[in-house]
């Protein structure tokens, strides 16, 4: 079995011997992360514009660039100069604080993710429970800034938010209880190491693509996008706990919004679609070969690139739900079938149903 | 409710999503279904609906006559006074005989009753649609060419130089425009 440093274990080693090798290292670490998400940020926000255009027959940003390949970067620059606007009566710390918070918990998030078996920022033995805990750091951001901005609509988009991302987080940890309880970890790259003969949508008959279903449609909802986009509600609540945000401090709310669509995403593929991974049928022994050709890296991008899209197309059909449906859908609905699978699938364990068995 | 129910339900909400999936999937996957039209590059072949109303014009035949009687059925049809026919009695006949017809583009809503009112269909609706000017005073027009009868009578008139003298002709910013409003 493969063993690899992450960052953070190399850090701890140089601490010892020298300072400033680990210094180093660290800032290297922060700088390679902040430039990705940055990077990230503005190719999802173009591609998200794209792909909504063309779900709508329409074209999307076509002047700043080609086929407004530069349309992100001039928006961003919009909104570093725009003027940031913070309410008289707002509470003034926390409405600072709250777009920082949400923009946190999804960095944090981010740290764990296995792209390829050499890079990962940190590994732990508890990361699903991790990124569990974090996930709610979110929501803390979410209902500051809501709280903070003294304003009705806020407020009501933040107590949505937290009643939403609460209520799912359950489903989302159930589903992925099923993945650990078949691995026999919680560590991700772990996870992805037992999925050497196959990935676990598949190798759990059945158990698994339901697993897969509700950690998809509790993660979406988590992450607030439509379907379950009620925090923000454009037509309802005029954008939610967002609406008093201006400039920089939105572009923050917003550019969370799209990485935690990736950390979904990507850990979505880590628990159900092998990781980094690549595709293999059986004993077609040349296919398998030329497969193994392509990195790990890619493998992992394209996998958690099809989820992005994937929920992009859900936000650019489904119309969004009402608050009462919402939670019906998560305490009736999900939750219940959630609850079976979790049994069925340790049964599935103890009598060893599910396909090449450890 | 009881278990089939409760799964049948899911099913078929989970059918009827999919079903609208696959709509938006067709529009994604045929860029012949975009319908935005990339304006200032496209303005050569620009291709603009029939129906489109912008411009209200009025209907010259080749000689450059109408048929208007300036029976001001337009001017009553108008729900917020936009056209306005200004009439006059006839050099050689006692018959009322249009002078001037005011279009009044910037409080138009386009709403076409007056070319539809129009029992002669004099008036028509152009898709003409850079209008932009600098002078809000520029966008009340006169849509006549000439003041006199209408083309019925002239033709009457075997002689082109008597017909010359029958009718008078009339520029774009003649009559009771804005421009010649003093304030």
């Amino acid at each position: 079995m493969m063993t690899t440093l992450t960052l953070v274990q190399k850090i701890q080693e140089s601490l010892a011997h020298d300072l400033w090798v680990s210094v180093g290292l660290l800032l290297l670490g922060l700088l390679c992360l902040g430039a990705f998400v940055a990077g990230l940020g503005l190719v999802l926000v173009y591609v998200e514009r794209k792909v909504a255009a063309h779900f709508q027959c329409r074209l999307g940003p076509m002047r700043v660039g080609w086929h407004g390949v530069l349309q992100t970067v001039a928006d961003g620059i919009k909104l570093l100069l725009k003027e940031d606007i913070v309410p008289l009566q707002a509470d003034k710390m926390l409405h600072v604080l709250a777009p920082f918070l949400c923009f946190l918990a999804t960095l944090l998030a981010i740290v764990m993710i296995p792209f390829s078996p050499i890079v990962q920022l940190a590994d732990c033995n508890i990361c699903i429970l991790y990124i569990s805990a974090v996930s709610g750091l979110g929501i803390l951001g979410i209902l500051l800034g809501g709280w903070s901005s003294n304003n009705k609509w806020s407020l009501l988009g933040a107590m949505r938010a937290g009643a939403q991302m609460i209520s799912y987080e359950i489903s989302a940890t159930l589903a992925a209880l099923v993945i650990v309880m078949f691995s026999g970890s919680l560590r991700l790259s772990q996870i992805v190491l037992s999925q050497h003969s196959g990935w676990w949508i598949w190798r759990a008959p059945g158990v698994g693509l339901i697993a897969f279903l509700i950690f998809l449609i509790a993660s979406i909802a988590e992450i607030n996008r439509t379907p379950f986009d009620l925090p923000e509600g454009e037509s309802e609540i005029t954008g939610g706990f967002h609406t008093e945000y201006s400039g920089l401090r939105f572009a923050f709310f917003f550019l969370s919004e799209f990485i935690n669509m990736f950390v979904v995403s990507a850990i979505g593929v880590t628990l159900f679609f092998g990781g980094w991974m690549p595709f293999h049928i059986g004993n077609w022994q040349a296919f398998n070969n030329i497969m193994d050709v392509l990195p790990a890296l890619f493998w992992f991008l394209v996998k958690t690139g099809t989820l992005i899209f994937f929920i992009m197309w859900f936000r650019w059909t489904f119309p969004r739900l009402r608050v009462d449906q919402l939670m019906r859908l998560e305490w009736k609905v999900l939750l219940p079938i959630g609850f079976v699978n979790l049994f069925l699938a340790s049964f599935m364990i103890l009598g060893r149903l599910y396909f090449f068995p450890i | 409710m009881n278990l089939s129910e409760f799964f049948k339900k899911i099913i078929s909400g989970v059918i009827s999503l999919g079903k609208g999936m696959r709509v938006t999937f067709y529009y994604l996957v045929h860029p012949k279904t975009v319908v935005t039209q990339q304006y200032p590059e496209n303005r050569n072949d620009l291709k603009i609906f029939d129906r489109f109303r912008i411009r209200l014009t009025m209907v010259h035949d080749e000689h450059g006559f109408h048929k208007c009687t300036a029976c001001t059925f337009c001017e009553q049809a108008c729900p917020n006074g936009s056209i306005r026919v200004y009439s006059q009695k006839g050099k050689t006949s006692n018959k009322t005989e249009l002078n001037s017809l005011i279009w009044k583009m910037d409080r138009c809503t386009f709403c076409n009753a007056c070319v539809i009112v129009c029992p002669f269909s004099v008036l028509k609706m152009t898709t003409e649609f850079e209008n932009s000017v600098f002078d809000r005073r520029l966008l009340a027009v006169n849509l006549t060419r000439y003041s006199g009868p209408t083309s019925q009578v002239l033709m009457k008139v075997a002689d082109t130089e008597e017909r010359r003298k029958l009718i008078e002709p009339r520029g774009v910013y003649d009559g009771e425009v804005y421009l010649k409003i003093k304030k």
